[in-house]
């Protein structure tokens, strides 16, 4: 057994130390920076070995041995390091084959001019031993490699402390107490390191920096046990920020303090068509929508009304600063809401809210009154009648509340597309049920392609009204549909008195106020289904008198029928001598 | 006499331990060992406790049951076997039995906390400590080794090499890297090399999708055990004797040999209770390939051999034989544990019972040292 001097004795203490460390972060794989972690440990620890080696050895053969041996330790510890930093604090992506091997480069060098047994003295240009009051020592010349190589290791150092460092102040106390622990246990060494080249060490050939591993070592052992370092990583935070950023269903810029596109999210890149590799460094101006109108606010703007790949959509958008930790600010970011959705339902609430504050509470007051007079009366039957009208309305008001409210409830599933030729035949089917003196007209030519179902309640309405507030004796209604550039168009022509044109505004305008308000909810399931099948629908006057409402959709939203369906188009085609009206 | 059958397990192939007695359960409970387990000494007693007893003994009984089966008592096994090999050698007193004992511990300890769900059947109170202290019991098992590896570079360079065996041992027996690197060197050769001009030699068992398969030494008859028996004999027998700094003698080789065949023997007596679990998954042990009563007839032979090795070493007068006395005594009592081996199932016998040999011998030498 060696008879060890009080120097290797304090060695070995940072050795059992470093082990230790090794073995819990060797543990924690695969654990972000683990397995770096445990490398670092294990050139620590291998550096600290040989030193001891050379420090007992009393040859100068044997001390140059167990010196060109530590090189390894020496070369693996700042590589180590940096690796580790970077997959410990979530910069992972840096962590490549590509960065490892380059990073790996002048170690390697090294540790090939060590082996070739260092023929030029490039790492060490002279060695003796030298005795001392606390040792035999190695006092080496360092060659100029030497310094390239210290050089390149606090520069490692220092760039792997720098993201080690930001989270000293993190809002988390666990990462705060990993990185000062870590900061510690890699700074001790190097500022050992630092003092040892500088000739400030008064025992001649003496390198303390192994001997600062035993602080390393225990700082490393702190953080693994009590502040549970790679048990509790920053690592997947910093992705995760990324992954909200990029997976938001909001479209995000970034815009730097000179008016350039820094950045954008998917979203973005897909709602308004552009090419992210391109975009960026852009004028925002020309890459993001409306961008003029958002240069000098700040919170929240808009509803601005923005084209993008579905169509005209209404977005509200937030604009908020970027700054730094001094406050400045470094960017801009604009968020666009798309809250046309949220006008619909803003648009639908304002509606139902008419129809009871003034549709049933008109009928109700009516109710009453007539009542009243009943009351006194108990035979007049006008009143009688007018109170039943009236409750039939109230019904009636109810019910196409409801098919308004199915019509755009969320959570159903939607009905399978239906063939047009049926829609028109039922909706004329019921209009000659229901109003027995109309006389109801159907096209020849209704196109056999199949439209989504949401159009049924559409012509149901429209065909509804036309005959509802028409007064004449024998109202006439034309249903007829065609295709024509891309659209299919349906049209549901009358003779009655016409549509108010407060009305019409009302309903282009998409919102009521007391004064200014439709009649009933008709019109306005015509409006909402037309819009959710991305269609529209337009008014115009007949001559000599009545109303023509066009209602057009896509050609993209219909679908060919098929031979399964020429059966069915067949029975549902209407044929010129039964579409005469009664 | 309990039913203690072994379920089927994925890696219990009964070579991966000196003193083998893994997946004992008296539930039928599976219970399969991770592939990767290190070189076991371990002892698995079973919890078997007599219901008749009461309930102070029981107590006792557990506690002792808890222990046998813990790191601590492989751990002193460990140091006592170091200390007998001193003691045999004739060389001064070091820290190697330390050493020995603080690495034992901490691979065992490791070990069980990896394994804490694996061993809830068969070792429930260690599986609970396990579980309930497995941070701490890690932190305590790496500062237990990183104490052993700064003791041994103490010792220089040799004694920190013999320290590091065990585990690098473990690397070449247990661990995959040996087979990914024969399969990344056949499939080097096989597209360098037209097919068919590659020989077929042994230790290469199987082919994989043409391409030579390397396996797991511990997967290979005889050689995984004598894999296992020699590390230890090697740690064993040559650490003291590098803390010593002693210069090689005759004698080294009979210690050796003596702790290769005992160990060979602890090793390959658990496989007898395991050969149907052994066979079920097709792992190829002694009693596997050639039944339970030929292997009891080769441990027999092995223990005679030893007997002859060491009677021979006295002879030469290599040995004193008030020790070779104490080690008769160890080898007598394995050989009584031989002849139980298929024919008791407490698991206690092969599991427990040839460790607790070694610290028979331990007081036997010691005994003979005080008087002699």
């Amino acid at each position: 057994m060696i008879g060890l001097s009080p120097l290797s004795v304090a060695l070995l203490a940072a050795v059992a130390t470093g082990t230790s460390a090794a073995i819990l972060a060797w543990r924690e794989r695969p654990d972000a920076g683990a397995t770096w972690l445990a490398l670092l440990l294990v050139g620590q620890v291998w550096w600290t070995t040989f030193l001891v080696f050379e420090l007992e050895a009393s040859a100068l053969a044997a001390k140059a041995l167990w010196y060109d041996v530590q090189w390894i330790g020496v070369v693996v510890v700042p590589v180590a390091w940096l690796l580790f930093a970077l997959e410990y604090t979530g910069r992972d992506r840096y962590v490549r084959p590509g960065v490892v091997a380059a990073v790996c480069v002048a170690p390697l060098i090294t540790l090939l001019v060590v082996a070739a047994g260092d023929p030029l003295g490039l790492i060490v240009a002279d060695r003796q031993v030298t005795d001392t009051a606390v040792g035999s020592f190695l006092r080496v010349e360092p060659g100029p490699w030497y310094y390239v190589m210290a050089g390149y290791t606090y520069l490692l150092g220092l760039i792997g402390s720098v993201p080690i460092l930001q989270l000293v102040r993190d809002d988390a106390r666990p990462f705060r107490g990993q990185s000062a622990a870590l900061l510690v246990g890699t700074a001790v060494p190097w500022v050992s390191s630092i003092v040892y080249l500088s000739g400030a060490i008064p025992v001649l050939g003496l390198d303390p920096t192994p001997l600062a591993f035993a602080v390393s070592g225990v700082a490393y052992l702190l953080a693994l046990s009590r502040f549970r370092l790679l048990t509790l990583t920053p690592a997947p935070r910093r992705r995760a920020r990324q992954l909200v950023f990029e997976q938001l269903h909001d479209p995000v810029f970034v815009v730097g303090t000179e008016g350039y596109v820094l950045d954008l999210n998917r979203c973005a890149a897909e709602i308004f068509e552009i090419d992210r590799r391109t975009a960026i460094g852009e004028a925002a101006t020309a890459v993001i929508p409306r961008y003029d109108d958002l240069k000098d606010e700040h919170g929240d703007v808009g509803p601005l009304s923005i084209v993008g790949l579905n169509g005209r959509r209404p977005y509200e958008v937030t604009v908020r600063d970027v700054t730094d930790d001094h406050g400045r600010a470094i960017g801009r970011l604009a968020v666009y809401h798309d809250v046309g959705e949220y006008l619909v339902q803003q648009q639908r609430l304002n509606v139902l809210n008419r129809v009871f504050r003034h549709d049933i509470r008109t009928e109700t007051n009516l109710i009453q009154g007539y009542a009243d007079r009943l009351a006194t009366v108990p035979g007049d039957e006008q009143a009688l009648s007018v109170v039943k009208e009236s409750a039939a309305r109230i019904y009636e008001l109810s019910e196409r509340t409801r098919a308004a409210s199915d019509l755009f409830d969320p959570v159903a599933e939607p009905d399978p597309p239906v063939l047009m030729g049926e829609i028109v035949e039922e909706a004329a089917s019921t209009l000659r049920e229901e109003w027995p003196h109309a006389e109801v007209s159907v096209g020849d030519n209704v196109p056999g392609v199949r439209v989504p179902a949401t159009l049924r309640a559409v012509v149901e309405n429209l065909c509804s009204n036309a005959v509802q507030h028409n007064d004449a004796d024998r109202p006439c209604v034309w249903i007829d549909a065609s295709t024509e550039g891309g659209w299919i168009t349906l049209t549901v022509a009358d003779d009655g008195p016409g549509i108010d044109p407060a009305e019409r505004d009302v309903l282009a305008q998409g919102t009521e106020t007391p004064l200014e308000h439709a009649s009933g909810v008709g019109l306005w399931i015509v409006k909402w289904g037309i819009d959710t099948i991305g269609g529209r629908v337009s008014f115009a006057d007949r001559e000599p008198e009545g109303t023509i409402v066009t209602v057009a959709i896509p050609l993209s939203e219909a679908t060919e029928i098929d031979e399964t369906d020429v059966e069915s188009a067949e029975r549902s085609a209407v044929k010129p001598a039964s579409r005469a009206g009664r | 006499m309990v039913d203690n059958t072994d379920p089927p397990s994925e890696t219990a192939d009964g070579t991966e331990s000196l003193n083998r007695s893994e997946p004992f359960t008296f539930e039928n409970s599976p219970r399969a060992p991770p592939s990767n387990a290190p070189l076991r000494r371990e002892s698995v007693a079973g919890n078997n406790t007599s219901r008749s007893s009461t309930r102070t003994s029981s107590d006792v009984a557990s506690l002792v049951t808890a222990f046998v089966s813990g790191a601590p008592f492989i751990a002193l096994v460990a140091a006592v076997e170091t200390l007998i090999a001193t003691a045999l050698l004739g060389i001064g007193s070091t820290v190697a039995p330390l050493v020995v004992a603080l690495v034992t511990f901490a691979v065992y300890t490791v070990d069980h906390v990896a394994d804490a769900d694996a061993d809830a059947a068969s070792t429930p109170k260690r599986a609970l400590l396990a579980r309930r202290y497995g941070d701490q019991l890690m932190i305590v098992a790496a500062l237990g080794y990183g104490l052993a590896v700064a003791l041994a570079i103490a010792g220089g360079p040799l004694a920190l090499g013999l320290t590091l065996l065990p585990g690098a041992f473990w690397v070449v027996y247990a661990s995959d890297w040996v087979p990914d690197v024969g399969r990344a060197v056949s499939t080097a050769l096989t597209a360098a090399i037209p097919r068919g001009r590659i020989g077929v030699g042994g230790g290469a068992k199987a082919t994989d999708g043409g391409h030579r398969h390397v396996p797991r030494l511990k997967d290979v008859l005889v050689l995984n055990s004598a894999v296992v028996a020699t590390g230890w004999a090697a740690a064993l027998t040559f650490l003291p004797v590098a803390f010593a700094g002693a210069s090689v003698e005759p004698v080294m080789l009979v210690v050796f040999v003596y702790f290769l065949l005992r160990s060979f023997v602890d090793a390959e007596l658990p496989n007898v209770r395991d050969v149907k679990a052994d066979a079920a998954v097709g792992v190829k042990t002694l009693p596997v390939v050639f039944g339970v009563e030929r292997t009891r007839s080769v441990l027999y032979g092995i223990d005679v051999l030893v007997a002859v090795v060491v009677g021979a070493a006295a002879v030469a007068g290599l040995l004193a034989w008030p020790l070779v006395g104490a080690l008769g005594v160890g080898l007598a009592a394995s050989m009584y544990i031989t002849s139980l081996a298929g024919r008791v199932n407490d698991p206690a016998v092969l599991g427990v019972a040839p460790d607790s040999t070694y610290l028979l011998v331990g007081v036997a030498v010691a005994g003979v040292r005080l008087v002699v």
